[in-house]
């Protein structure tokens, strides 16, 4: 497969050097194609101090087809869906947006960015955005709460 | 493919040197060009990639609002070199409409004239020509002067258009450098180009649109207009898609499409769209210009638009009452010139094979597989916008049901693959001087931005880590003194210097084989570049360049003189670079 040549490159950048606040690992060591990241929330916002999982799976036309993002950790989040798959929506990893020239380091530094700032006009979870929009404080307060219950280990 | 593309791209390799008038402003764009270049195909930071988001269409228009990005600073580069006005650089005015007329993306033609920016002073006479003209061309009755292209297909062959992008790309130095904004100010006029492709929308609905062949259209002058509308027998057999600028109408296969539809006019630097009366309607990104039958105003289109013709009829069931969907591409001469990126393609082409180890600055990297292109003995893909992949990693974006278009998976820039190839006498003319300007633009700006040819410390440095072993072998043992009848230091010193220029300006010369002046039977294939004592000479080559032309004058004998077979390639600089004899000039 053409795709293992790229994906093992890729990976080894993000594993040598890996972009802010994100690590990189195999879920399991023979299957390049599904990867865990260790994303941290970034500071200044309410995922501060949480440590979320993702799941970032590769498709075997890789880079033709985008990878897909979800969130194995709960988050509470506009454009994260809030059920167990914890899909993220990112506009970059639509079939027609996507570009084999894009990179997965670009896709994890997206994602962390949304988490710093979510995009409400373009969520998954209509009520989060909302809320995200009206009552941005409940929204804090939420975030952080969901945060410290599944995302800080004690 | 890589081979013919190294061939062609060093026989453009100038050898002289010139002034250094144009010189400073192409490096000055190209200062600019290098920022925006390396900051698009890695796409990595975070900033960049939030654009995808933010609308389906985005990334389309991407290349557009780079391609304005970079006209912005060119006029800046020609303001401090000199007092030209440019009124006749399109993407100038681009910006000083967008500037004037902010609120609305379109103007109408009555209202422009008295309200004229200053800047466009100087533009007066084609502005009020392309305005009377275009009231002329409106009440003209269609088809009378230039005839309908009756067969649609025959517009896949586009015209100097495409052509001149693959000139561009191929001989990224070559081709239009005297329509460089950056060059020198009397220049010719940038011919407009417009080219529409079929678009499929794949969120709104499900329903194909048209299909058609590719158009393209070069306006011979600014003051024509492109008028669109349904196809019509009677309008007669045409010239087919022209490889000559033409403001042939453009007709579609489809009922939706009214006879007089809409026209793409030209004003100021900037393509515009106006619906003249159209029954189902004209729409730019989703927006009916005007009401039933009756004309809009102009709106500006940039690339990237996206504009519909009517609207399906009975469903769109029939091929005939699809309506037409026109994906929009201009403006993207700044992507057919010279330019930083595409210059780093040509110095990559010259550096192939030569792997890791070549001076070579660019991107060489394929997007793709994320593996350098400079690898040997691996077939390379090169698309009009100077991306380079390995082909058997993009062979499958080249193969698809939408062959002979191809979009470059890295800038999305649509390619016809089946276009002529425009080997048109004027861009040759034009060519020889820009080569001249290129080749001045490397001399000059080799060292500090190493975009150029490789200059020759480098590059012997490459070849000696490459291993090149048996020469290395021959020299030594003639500088070693072990064989018989072996070069004087000074001859061989000689020898070198010309071996080093022809290092100096092509890397294929590499390939020659270089006797030295006297007979000696070592010679042959020897590189100069392995000499010891040949660095410290490298280091003042500018002394030594004013020799060149007459060290190639005066040694015809070079080729004649070797033992070796002259068809045979004699290649230590890398299995892909070539005999370098045949482009001596």
């Amino acid at each position: 497969m053409g795709s293992q040549k790229r994906i093992a490159k890729e990976l080894a950048e993000l594993v040598e050097s890996p972009p802010q606040g994100i690590v990189v690992r195999l879920a399991d060591e023979s299957n390049l194609y599904a990867w865990n990241v260790y994303m941290d929330g970034p500071a200044d916002s309410p995922y501060y101090q949480g440590k979320f999982l993702l799941n970032l799976s590769l498709p075997i036309e890789y880079p033709f087809k985008p990878p897909t993002v979800n969130f194995k950790t709960k988050i509470y989040h506009p454009n994260v869906t809030n059920d167990d798959k914890g899909s993220m929506c990112l506009g970059m990893l639509r079939a027609d947006e996507w570009k084999p020239s894009s990179r997965i380091h670009a896709v994890l530094e997206f994602a962390r960015q949304l988490l710093a700032e979510p995009m409400p006009d373009d969520a998954i979870e209509g009520r989060i955005a909302e809320q995200y929009k009206n009552d941005r404080k409940r929204y804090d307060e939420v975030a952080k709460e969901w945060t410290r219950k599944y995302a800080i280990e004690s | 493919m890589s081979a013919s593309v190294s061939a062609s791209a060093s026989s453009n390799l100038p050898s002289d040197s010139r002034s250094s008038g144009p010189l400073r402003r192409l490096s000055q764009l190209r200062a600019y060009t290098q920022q925006h270049f390396s900051a698009q195909p890695s796409s990595s930071s975070a900033r960049v990639s939030r654009r995808h988001t933010l609308g389906s269409r985005v990334s389309w228009f991407s290349p557009a609002s780079t391609g304005t990005e970079s006209a912005h600073l060119s006029p800046v580069g020609t303001a401090n070199s000199g007092p030209c006005p440019e009124p006749e650089q399109p993407s100038t005015f681009a910006r000083y409409s967008s500037v004037f007329f902010p609120s609305s993306r379109g103007f109408d033609i009555d209202l422009r004239s008295p309200t004229r920016p200053p800047e466009s002073s100087s533009s007066t006479p084609s502005n009020d020509t392309s305005g009377s003209r275009t009231l002329g061309t409106m009440s003209r009755p269609r088809g009378s002067s230039q005839a309908l292209d009756a067969r649609l297909d025959l517009e896949g062959s586009s015209p100097s258009g495409s052509g001149s992008l693959h000139a561009g790309a191929l001989e990224s130095a070559d081709p239009v450098m005297s329509e460089n904004p950056s060059s020198s100010s009397p220049r010719p006029k940038q011919k407009a180009t417009i080219r529409f492709f079929s678009h499929q929308d794949t969120h709104q609905s499900n329903r194909p649109s048209l299909p058609f062949i590719p158009v393209s259209r070069t306006l011979p002058s600014d003051s024509c207009v492109i008028r669109v509308g349904r196809y019509s027998e009677r309008d007669g057999l045409p010239v087919a898609n022209p490889t000559e600028p033409s403001d042939a109408p453009v007709g579609f296969k489809s009922k939706v499409v009214s006879r007089k539809h809409c026209e793409f006019l030209y004003l100021n630097g900037q393509w515009h769209i106006k619906d003249v009366g159209s029954s189902s309607g004209t729409f730019l990104n989703h927006m009916r210009l005007s009401q039933p039958n009756m004309p809009s105003r102009l709106y500006s289109v940039k690339d990237g638009d996206i504009v519909q013709l009517g609207i399906d009829f009975r469903g769109g069931e029939e091929m005939i009452f699809r309506c037409v969907r026109i994906r929009i591409e201009c403006n993207r001469s700044w992507q057919q010139q010279p330019n930083e990126f595409n210059k780093n393609t040509e110095s990559l082409i010259k550096n192939l094979g030569k792997g890791e180890t070549a001076d070579y600055s660019g991107c060489r990297e394929c997007s793709i597989c994320l593996g350098s292109v400079l690898r040997p003995y691996q077939c390379l893909f090169m698309a009009a916008c100077a991306h380079v992949w390995h082909y058997k990693c993009v062979s499958r974006l080249i193969h698809t049901p939408d062959y002979p278009m191809f979009q470059c998976p890295n800038c999305r820039a649509y390619t016809d693959l089946s276009a002529e190839v425009d080997d048109t006498n004027d861009i040759e003319e034009e060519g020889d001087e820009a080569k001249e300007a290129a080749s001045e633009d490397k001399r000059g700006s080799s060292d500090a931005s190493r975009s150029g040819t490789p200059s020759p410390q480098p590059e012997a440095e490459a070849e000696a880590e490459a291993g090149a072993e048996p020469v290395r072998d021959a020299v030594q043992n003639s500088f070693d003194e072990h064989r018989p009848g072996s070069l004087p230091v000074e001859a061989g010193l000689a020898a070198n210097i010309e071996n080093m220029q022809l290092h100096d300006t092509d890397a294929s010369d590499n390939a020659v084989p270089a006797p030295a002046p006297t007979s000696n039977p070592t010679a042959t294939p020897s590189n100069g570049s392995e000499v010891p004592g040949w660095q410290s000479l490298s280091q003042s080559p500018s002394t030594l360049q004013t020799r060149q032309p007459h060290l190639r004058a005066d040694t015809p004998v070079r080729s004649e003189s070797s033992d070796d077979n002259p068809l045979t390639p004699l290649n230590d600089s890398g299995p892909l670079a070539l005999d370098g004899r045949a482009i001596i000039p």
